[in-house]
């Protein structure tokens, strides 16, 4: 593919190296000539100095043949202006913009970009980290849908996933048993003594689970 | 009218003073806060110290009732931004955006900021015009760049000299505004006979701007 990316900071200049290490086409583009500095010897795209959303500098890069664009800079803003111009002046069939502002991004959203925040997920991450052991929240960037680890005991051993399962908040997605092997459970599949599942659960269930379960 | 402005730079400042002055309601944001209470001592108007492409203060500036937002801060990306939360968002009839690099005023067009003004091309045309010696300067551009005002003055050679404005042959959908001769404007009729060194100025389209020049002047 042929990929332009705005943006070469430890984002963007990841997010490139990756992509020409599988082979792909990038341009990088940043304002700042140093920046490329990160992108190490190994890097064999092509790199560009200037603004992300000059269509002339856009035309140098090659926007009118490219595959996808992605906007990884430091400002919102200069993120929705090149992601909008490449993906509505230049037609770029795959357009990603980061904006870490979750309100700017939900609305962008709507307005039909392709937006990744973050910021959301990120703080999920932290919170769960510092607060929770079990439970993960950042599965999807509204916090709605968790990942919850739970230890089988006495109370649960030789039951069948399908008995434990609460369609539409709790379904046990996989089994961890004592010798450590992953299984992915059939609704049949009997827990014993001493597994760890992994199940999808509904934020809102959380304290629902909780009990029963007597976490 | 409820006007919003973002920016409380020199333009939006005096932008602020002037639509005061005409008895429109207007509210200001201003990232920085010395600049807020600078204005604040100045006018009498509504600032909110804050980002003005964040939400919460758009409508602390009360965007939901505002009938035009200008945004006119020296970032174009913010300035694209703030018109389009303003129109997409909040339903703002009338978006104006102050383009301070020329190259972006088409983006903002394309991506719909109903009026971009791109302040850095007005300046230099202002300019050239005062140090300009040709015959002929473009003053203005409207409708996305598609009609314009234009200045000629007319040389000693021209071939219209001395003719009547009914004798020439104007190219289509160009029009002589006026005639700008020593310190007097004369407003054009079909009896005018048109003098050396007379100012013309002309609205015209711009597909038709060289005609017109080579009916006026003969050359280009």
């Amino acid at each position: 593919m042929y990929i332009i990316i705005v943006g070469c900071g430890r984002v963007g200049g990841e997010l490139a190296k990756l992509l020409s290490s599988e082979g792909h086409n990038v341009v990088i583009i940043d304002k700042n000539p140093h920046a490329f500095n990160r992108l190490g010897a190994g890097f064999n795209g092509i790199t560009l100095v200037g603004n992300g959303f000059d269509p002339e500098l856009l035309k140098s890069a090659g926007i009118e043949k490219t595959d996808a664009f992605c906007a990884v800079t430091n400002g919102d803003n200069t993120n929705i202006m090149s992601s909008q111009v490449a993906k509505k002046m230049f037609n770029v069939p795959k357009v990603v913009a980061r904006v870490y502002d979750p309100m700017r991004a939900e609305i962008y959203k709507t307005l039909g970009l392709d937006v990744i925040s973050g910021t959301i997920l990120f703080a999920s991450m932290l919170r769960d980290k510092i607060i929770e052991s079990r439970f993960s929240s950042y599965l999807i960037e509204t916090g709605e849908l968790g990942v919850i680890e739970i230890d089988i005991n006495d109370k649960f051993k030789g039951r069948p996933v399908e008995d434990i399962n609460m369609p539409g908040e709790f379904i046990i997605t996989a089994v961890i048993n004592k010798k450590k092997q992953t299984i992915i459970p059939e609704s049949r599949t009997v827990l014993e003594k001493g597994d760890k599942i992994m199940a999808v659960v509904k934020t809102a269930s959380l304290q629902k689970v909780r009990k029963i379960f007597e976490l | 009218m409820l006007i919003v402005i973002v920016g409380g730079g020199k333009v939006g400042f005096f932008l602020a003073k002037r639509l005061l002055k005409d008895k429109h309601t207007v509210s200001l944001v201003e990232k920085d806060k010395n600049t807020c209470e600078t204005i604040a001592k100045q006018l009498d108007i509504l600032i909110i110290h804050g980002d003005g492409c964040n939400v919460e203060n758009l409508e602390q500036a009360g965007i939901k009732k505002a009938d035009v937002l200008a945004a006119v801060t020296g970032d174009d990306e913010d300035n694209l931004v703030i018109c389009q939360l303003a129109k997409d968002k909040f339903g703002v009839g009338r978006t104006v955006g102050r383009v301070n690099d020329p190259v972006n005023t088409h983006s903002f067009s394309e991506l719909g900021v109903d009026v971009p003004i791109d302040s850095t091309s007005i300046i230099a045309k202002i300019v050239e015009e005062e140090v300009s010696f040709s015959d002929f300067v473009n003053l203005m551009s409207f409708k996305r760049g598609k009609l314009a005002i234009v200045r000629v003055d007319l040389p000693e050679d021209s071939p219209v000299i001395n003719k009547r404005l009914q004798d020439i042959a104007l190219p289509p959908s160009s029009v002589l505004v006026s005639i700008i001769r020593g310190e007097g404007v004369i407003v054009p009729r079909g009896d005018t006979v048109l003098l050396a060194s007379d100012d013309i100025i002309a609205l015209t389209l711009v597909e038709n701007e060289q005609q017109l020049l080579s009916s006026l002047i003969g050359k280009i």
